[in-house]
C-alpha cells in the first residue's frame, strides 16, 4: 500500500480538496484507495456526508485499543472508504507521545496503524491538520510521498525549502516531497511568474497547477469530490493532471 | 416500485432511486447439466453491443468483454479464450453449452440516505421476467448490499423490508434459480422409468428399452446438428443396449414385435459407427500428437486433416441414415410396440416369470458366459476371441444396469466395479489393436491421395508403435485382471447380488 500525504503548515491552501479529489479519482481508476482525515475539523469528513466521529476517539486509536478498521465508513463511490475525523484528534499529539513511552517511537506511530490497512487497500490518502506537530511528524514518516500545495507567493515557496529541509534529515526512508501550485489566479502577475520559474528553480515542484475557481469551492456545498459532479470542467482536468504526476511519482 | 420499497425507509431514511438499466441475459449449460453440477453458472448479458459473457463457480466471478455476438450452442474450444473459457472447460468437457433460459431484466440501484444524505445502504432492485422457452411474470428481487461502517443501518432496513413481508427473499441468491423454477425446469438429466421386481417380465423388458428408445430419439437433433460429439456416443449406447437386451431377454416380448424391429438396431449401430470411431480419433488427437517421442506434434497435421475430412464424410452419412424413412420408421413403431406391452394390464401375467426371477436368471446365465470366456483366455489368445469377451463383458455389464433396481445395492455397487476393472484392460487391448490396424490404413489412403510427408508418416509409425506397446501391456495386465475376477469373491458377489 503506497501512502500519499496532502500536507502544508499552512491552512486554507487546498490540502483537503486536494486529498479528496485525488483519493476519488484513485478509486474510479480501479485502485482500493482509503482517505484519512486527521484534521479535527474534518473537511473531508464533512464533504463525503460522513458524521465525524470515532469510537473511543484518538485516545484508543492511536493506543490500539480498537482497531483502525472498525473505524472505516464506505464512502458513496465505489473503492473508496474513509477513515473520518473526530474531534478528538486534536489531542492526537499527546496520543502519540503517550505511545512513545509505551514502546513504540512516537514519530513512527501513524506508520503502524496504516500497516493494519496495507492488506486491503493500494493507496492510503492522508488529510493533515495545518501544523507543524507530533501529528505532522508522523505523517511525514509514514508516507511515501507528501503532496505540497503551493500558492504561488514567496512566502509559500520559502515554506516548502523548510519543509523539503526537514523531510532531507529524515535517516533512513524518506518520501517523496512534490509541490503544486494551488489555487492560482492568472490574472495576477506574481502567480503567472512564480508559476512560470518556480519548477525550474526547485527541485520537486512541478507547474502542475489547480485554479482558484468556484467551482471547487462547491465542493462544500455540493458535499461531494468535484469530479463527481464537474467531470469534464478545467478544475476536474487540473486534478487528473495532478493524479498523473502522482502516478508517476509512485510508478503506479 | 418506491411505494413496493416505501418499508426501507425505516421512518428515519429517505430512498434515492437510481437510472433504469434494460439488458437480456441468456443462462447456458450443457445438455446433461455438467455446469450446474459443478456449481458453476455461465451467463450472457447484453444491453447493447455483443455482450459480456460471466462465469460464476461457486462465488469466484470472472467476466470477459465479447468482440462480436456468440453463436449457441458452443463446444470450449468455440469459447473466447480467457478466464471464462478456463472457468467452464473442465466442467464442459466435450459438451457444448447452449441456453436454458433467456430473461429480460431491468434493474436499478436504490440507495437509501441518512440525515447528512449519505449513503447507508444500497439496495438493488431488479425485475426479471422470462422470456425463453416460455414468457414469466416479472419476478422480483431486492438484493441489500451494506455499506462499510453501516452495520447497525442495514440491520435496520432488512429488518422493515421483512417486516413488511412483500419480499420473500432479500438474501443474496441466483436469479438463475429463481428462472429456472418459474420456467418449471429442473436442472437434472431425467432418469428412465425403472424396473420394480414383481413387474412382469415382459413389461419390465420393455420399460427398459422404452426408455432406450426414447433416449436414441432424444439425441438424434443433436446428432444432426452436430452439437458436440456426445449426442452420437449417448445415442450408440442406448441402440447398443437395446441390441444387448433384446439378446439376453427379448424372448420374453411378443415374438412380432422384436421380428420385426430388431434387426434394425444393428443398421442403426453400423451407420453410427465410423463417425464415432473418427470422433474418438479427433477427441485424443492432440494428446496423441504430444505424445510423440521422436516426432514434433505438427508433424500429424495431414493426417488430422484427413481424419476431419473423413469424419466430415461419415457425419453427412450418418445424417442421411437419421433423416431417412427407414430409421423414423423404425423408433416409432418401436416405441408404439413397446407402448402397447406396457399398456397390457398386468393381472393378465399373474402366473408369469417376475422381472426378479428374469434378472436372477439371465444374469446368472450370462455370468457363466462370460466365466467360460474369461477362463478360456491365455497370454497367446487370439485377438478376436479378447474381443468377444470384451463384447460379452459390455452385455453383462448393460443386463445388469437394466437389473439394478431388482438387485442389493451394495453387492451391485461391487460388481460393477469388478467387472468395469476388467472392461478397462479390454477396452485398452482392443483399442491399441483397432488403433495400430486404423492407422495403417490411413497411411495408406494419405499416401493415395498425394504425397504426404515424410515426417508425417514417420509420426504415423511412431504412433502405431505406441498402440502395439499398449496393446501388449493390456495383454500382460489381462490374464492378472481376469484371474482376479474369476476368483472366488466374484462369484460370492454375484450371488449375493441376485434376489
Amino acid at each position: 500500500m503506497k501512502v500519499v500525504a496532502s500536507y502544508n503548515v499552512k491552512g486554507g491552501v487546498g490540502k483537503t480538496t486536494a486529498a479528496v479529489n485525488l483519493a476519488y479519482l484513485a478509486a474510479a481508476r480501479g485502485h482500493r484507495t482509503v482517505l484519512w482525515d486527521l484534521d479535527p475539523q474534518g473537511a473531508a469528513t464533512f464533504l463525503f456526508r460522513v458524521k465525524p466521529r470515532v469510537k473511543g476517539g484518538s485516545t484508543k486509536l492511536v493506543g490500539g485499543a480498537r482497531p483502525v478498521e472498525a473505524a472505516l465508513k464506505g464512502t458513496d463511490f465505489e473503492g473508496l472508504d474513509l477513515l473520518p475525523a473526530d474531534f478528538t484528534y486534536r489531542n492526537m499529539d499527546l496520543d502519540l507521545a503517550r505511545s512513545h513511552s509505551s514502546g513504540k517511537r512516537a514519530g513512527r506511530a501513524l506508520s503502524g496503524l496504516l500497516d493494519e490497512l496495507a492488506g486491503d487497500y493500494d493507496l492510503a490518502f492522508l488529510d493533515t491538520p495545518p501544523s507543524l506537530s507530533l501529528v505532522s511528524e508522523n505523517v511525514l514518516h509514514a508516507a511515501d510521498l507528501v503532496l505540497v500545495p503551493i500558492i504561488p507567493t514567496v512566502l509559500a515557496a520559502r515554506t516548502f525549502d523548510q519543509l523539503a529541509d526537514f523531510v532531507g534529515t529524515f535517516e533512513g526512508d524518506r518520501p517523496d516531497v512534490h509541490g503544486f501550485f494551488s489555487m492560482t489566479d492568472r490574472r495576477k502577475a506574481l502567480h503567472r511568474e512564480l508559476i512560470a520559474t518556480l519548477p525550474g528553480e526547485r527541485e520537486g515542484v512541478s507547474s502542475t497547477s489547480i485554479p482558484a475557481l468556484a467551482v471547487i469551492e462547491q465542493m462544500a456545498v455540493r458535499r461531494a469530490p468535484l469530479p463527481a459532479y464537474a467531470p469534464s470542467g478545467p478544475a476536474t482536468r487540473a486534478y487528473e493532471q495532478l493524479w498523473t504526476d502522482v502516478e508517476q511519482i509512485l510508478d503506479l | 416500485m418506491l411505494a413496493a420499497l416505501a418499508p426501507a425507509k425505516a421512518d428515519r431514511y429517505e430512498l434515492a432511486v437510481g437510472p433504469r438499466r434494460t439488458r437480456t441475459v441468456t443462462y447456458l449449460d450443457t445438455v446433461d447439466w455438467r455446469l450446474h453440477a459443478k456449481g458453476i453458472v455461465l451467463s450472457h448479458e447484453r444491453a447493447s453491443g455483443p455482450g459480456t459473457l460471466t462465469v460464476d463457480g461457486r462465488g469466484e466471478e470472472n467476466s470477459t468483454r465479447l468482440t462480436e455476438s456468440p453463436q449457441w450452442p458452443a463446444r470450449v474450444e468455440q469459447l473466447p479464450e480467457g478466464e471464462v473459457r478456463d472457468g467452464v472447460a473442465a466442467a464442459m468437457w466435450v459438451r457444448a453449452v447452449a441456453p436454458v433460459v433467456r430473461a429480460r431484466v431491468v434493474s436499478r440501484e436504490v440507495a437509501v440516505l441518512d440525515d447528512e444524505r449519505k449513503t447507508v445502504v444500497r439496495l438493488d432492485w431488479v425485475e426479471l421476467t422470462g422470456t425463453e422457452p416460455s414468457a414469466t411474470r416479472p419476478l422480483v428481487r431486492v438484493t441489500l448490499r451494506p455499506v462499510l461502517g453501516y452495520g447497525g443501518a442495514a440491520k435496520r432496513v432488512r429488518k422493515a423490508l421483512e417486516a413488511c413481508g412483500d419480499f420473500a427473499e432479500i438474501e443474496d441468491g441466483g436469479a438463475y434459480a429463481t428462472l429456472l423454477e418459474a420456467e418449471g425446469i429442473a436442472p437434472e438429466e431425467s432418469a428412465p422409468p425403472a424396473i420394480s421386481a414383481d413387474m412382469p417380465a415382459d413389461v419390465a423388458v420393455a420399460t427398459a428399452l422404452h426408455g432406450f428408445a426414447g433416449v436414441i430419439a432424444v439425441n438424434v437433433d443433436g446428432v444432426l446438428d452436430d452439437i458436440d460429439t456426445e449426442f452420437l456416443h449417448d445415442l450408440r449406447v442406448a441402440v447398443r443396449r437395446t441390441r444387448s437386451l433384446l439378446k439376453l431377454a427379448g424372448d420374453v416380448l411378443p415374438p412380432e414385435l422384436v421380428r420385426r424391429y430388431g434387426s434394425g438396431f444393428k443398421w442403426l449401430g453400423d451407420a453410427t459407427t465410423p463417425t464415432r470411431d473418427l470422433d474418438v480419433y479427433l477427441l485424443e488427437f492432440d494428446t496423441l500428437a504430444a505424445g510423440l517421442v521422436a516426432g514434433e506434434p505438427g508433424d500429424l497435421a495431414p493426417f488430422g486433416e484427413l481424419l476431419a475430412s473423413e469424419r466430415e464424410k461419415a457425419r453427412r452419412a450418418l445424417a442421411r441414415t437419421l433423416r431417412s424413412q427407414r430409421f423414423t420408421r423404425l423408433i416409432e413403431g418401436w416405441q408404439a410396440g413397446l407402448a402397447d406391452v406396457l399398456e397390457r394390464d398386468w393381472s393378465e401375467q399373474d402366473g408369469r416369470l417376475t422381472a426378479e426371477a428374469l434378472a436372477a436368471e439371465r444374469v446368472r446365465g450370462m455370468v457363466a458366459k462370460v466365466i467360460k470366456r474369461a477362463k478360456a483366455i491365455t497370454p497367446d489368445s487370439p485377438a478376436e476371441d479378447v474381443h468377444r469377451l470384451r463384447k460379452r463383458c459390455k452385455e453383462l455389464r448393460y443386463l445388469l444396469e437394466v437389473v439394478k433396481p431388482v438387485c442389493d445395492a451394495t453387492a451391485h455397487r461391487a460388481v460393477i466395479k469388478d467387472l468395469k476393472k476388467v472392461q478397462d484392460v479390454l477396452g485398452a487391448f482392443q483399442d491399441g489393436e483397432v488403433q495400430s490396424h486404423s492407422l495403417r490404413d490411413y497411411a495408406e489412403r494419405l499416401q493415395s491421395s498425394g504425397r504426404p510427408p515424410a515426417a508425417t508418416l514417420l509420426a504415423m509409425g511412431e504412433l502405431s508403435a505406441s498402440f502395439v506397446t499398449m496393446q501388449r501391456q493390456a495383454r500382460h495386465d489381462l490374464t492378472g485382471a481376469l484371474r482376479k475376477f474369476l476368483g472366488p469373491a466374484t462369484h460370492e458377489r454375484i450371488e449375493d447380488l441376485l434376489p
